[in-house]
């Protein structure tokens, strides 16, 4: 299993190191990556009533191979995923795209499960810097449960922080399409001269 | 709703703040310029009537006092003086509407409810269009997915959808959501229409904007 999320990373630096070079800059910002340790492992399977056994681990759980890419721009994201589908032998089981229609919470993010050739699941959360400072937060929330009669408000700013920064993504991309349009003119000007 | 009443007559006073109160609104009554800005710096109000000829400080004299601190509160003047020039002297200074004396009590409860309405419609907690919503509290944009929008984009969005069906010219955007500022060029209006494009985009509207850079706007079907 640690082979097939090597050689998955790997791929995944290839993407990258592609699209660096199309785009004139890098488009990931970093790379996460885990493997569920035998102890969750075991948890999952007896919260889903399933045997504690390899076949389980393998065909039965998706996330067993977790990894996180954070992209600069809104676009990179959908891109990378366009990338990771056209990789050789690998195909999407389940697709969930919670930036499209975000958790009532807030919670924005692009989640792929993959089969790998090697036979087994990986799942891919594609995320912009944005997207992943605010679930930083929202995981901090999860362990201080004791907020009191501030829960309400605290889930609802955080909701409208999350619509917040999902504008400011929209806008940055905005930005990026407008200096690259104005590259492109220059360029396409340029070259008439030389 | 509240309104502040400074009129210096007693009786006329009297018969106003009754009229109004029955009318619902809330009224403070004041009898001079000075005492109706000790009540200007306790109170927010909806509406302020101004008297021109009060002691103290007149009508113009308190509009003006009232405007310097960019309070924007509409502002009915009375005047007894019927004079063009005291009307465009108070207009000048920021009134909303004047009155001239005498008046039909019906005339001054139609010009009260017609500057209070105003403010009544923009306090509408939610504008739609086509299959979007605009939230006028929370600024946010909401159809399958909800984005928060920045005062001009919000702004920008709310002027087509109150245009909807003909197109607004980047022109007339310039000057009533930048205000003729400066730094207001076709480049931004081509930028914040770009931003409102990514963002009804983000929230999965069938609504677009159509336009060519430099040109004119309307809402459509994508």
């Amino acid at each position: 299993m640690r082979a097939a999320m090597e050689r998955l990373l790997d791929q995944i630096e290839d993407i990258r190191k592609n699209l660096t070079v199309k785009l004139g800059m890098d488009p990931v910002d970093h790379v996460l990556s885990r493997i569920k340790s035998e102890e969750s492992m075991r948890d999952k399977c007896r919260r889903r009533n399933l045997p504690e056994t390899v076949e389980s681990a393998t065909e039965k759980i998706y996330d067993a191979i977790g990894i996180r890419v954070v992209c600069a721009f809104l676009n990179d994201v959908y891109l990378f995923r366009q990338k990771l589908l056209e990789l050789p032998g690998v195909r999407i089981a389940e697709e969930k795209d919670y930036i499209r229609r975000a958790k009532p919470n807030g919670y924005r993010s692009l989640h792929l499960i993959l089969h790998v050739p090697e036979g087994f699941y990986a799942e891919i959360q594609l995320r912009t810097v944005s997207m992943d400072t605010w679930a930083a937060l929202d995981h901090q929330l999860q362990y201080k449960k004791e907020l009191g009669e501030n829960t309400a408000l605290i889930v609802e700013e955080l909701r409208r922080c999350a619509n917040e920064l999902a504008s400011t993504d929209v806008s940055m991309q905005t930005i990026r399409d407008m200096i690259m349009e104005a590259n492109e003119v220059e360029n396409t000007s340029g070259g008439g001269h030389a | 709703m509240k309104i502040l009443l400074a009129e210096d007559t007693r009786d006329l006073n009297r018969v106003l703040t009754v009229a109004l109160e029955h009318a619902g609104f809330d009224v403070d009554s004041a009898f001079d310029g000075e005492e109706a800005l000790t009540y200007l710096e306790k109170n927010g109000y909806d509406l302020l009537i101004l008297d021109i000829m009060m002691p103290k400080k007149n009508g113009i004299e308190v509009l003006k006092a009232v405007r310097s601190y960019d309070n924007m509160t509409p502002v009915l003047l009375l005047t007894a003086k019927a004079e063009v020039d005291d009307r465009v002297a108070g207009l000048d200074a920021g009134a909303d509407d004047y009155l001239p004396k005498p008046f039909a009590m019906k005339e001054l409860m139609a010009r009260v409810r017609a500057l209070t309405r105003r403010k009544t419609v923009y306090l509408e907690k939610t504008l739609r269009y086509g299959d979007f919503s605009l939230d006028m509290e929370r600024f946010e944009l909401t159809c399958e997915n909800s984005v928060h929008l920045s005062v001009k984009e919000f702004e920008l969005l709310q002027v087509l959808v109150r245009n909807a069906g003909h197109r607004v010219d980047t022109d007339f955007l310039m000057a009533h959501i930048w205000n003729g500022m400066d730094n207001a060029t076709p480049e931004m209006v081509w930028l914040y229409i770009s931003y409102l494009r990514g963002k009804l985009d983000a929230v999965a509207s069938s609504i677009t904007i159509s336009g060519e850079k430099n040109g004119s706007y309307m809402l459509e079907e994508a």
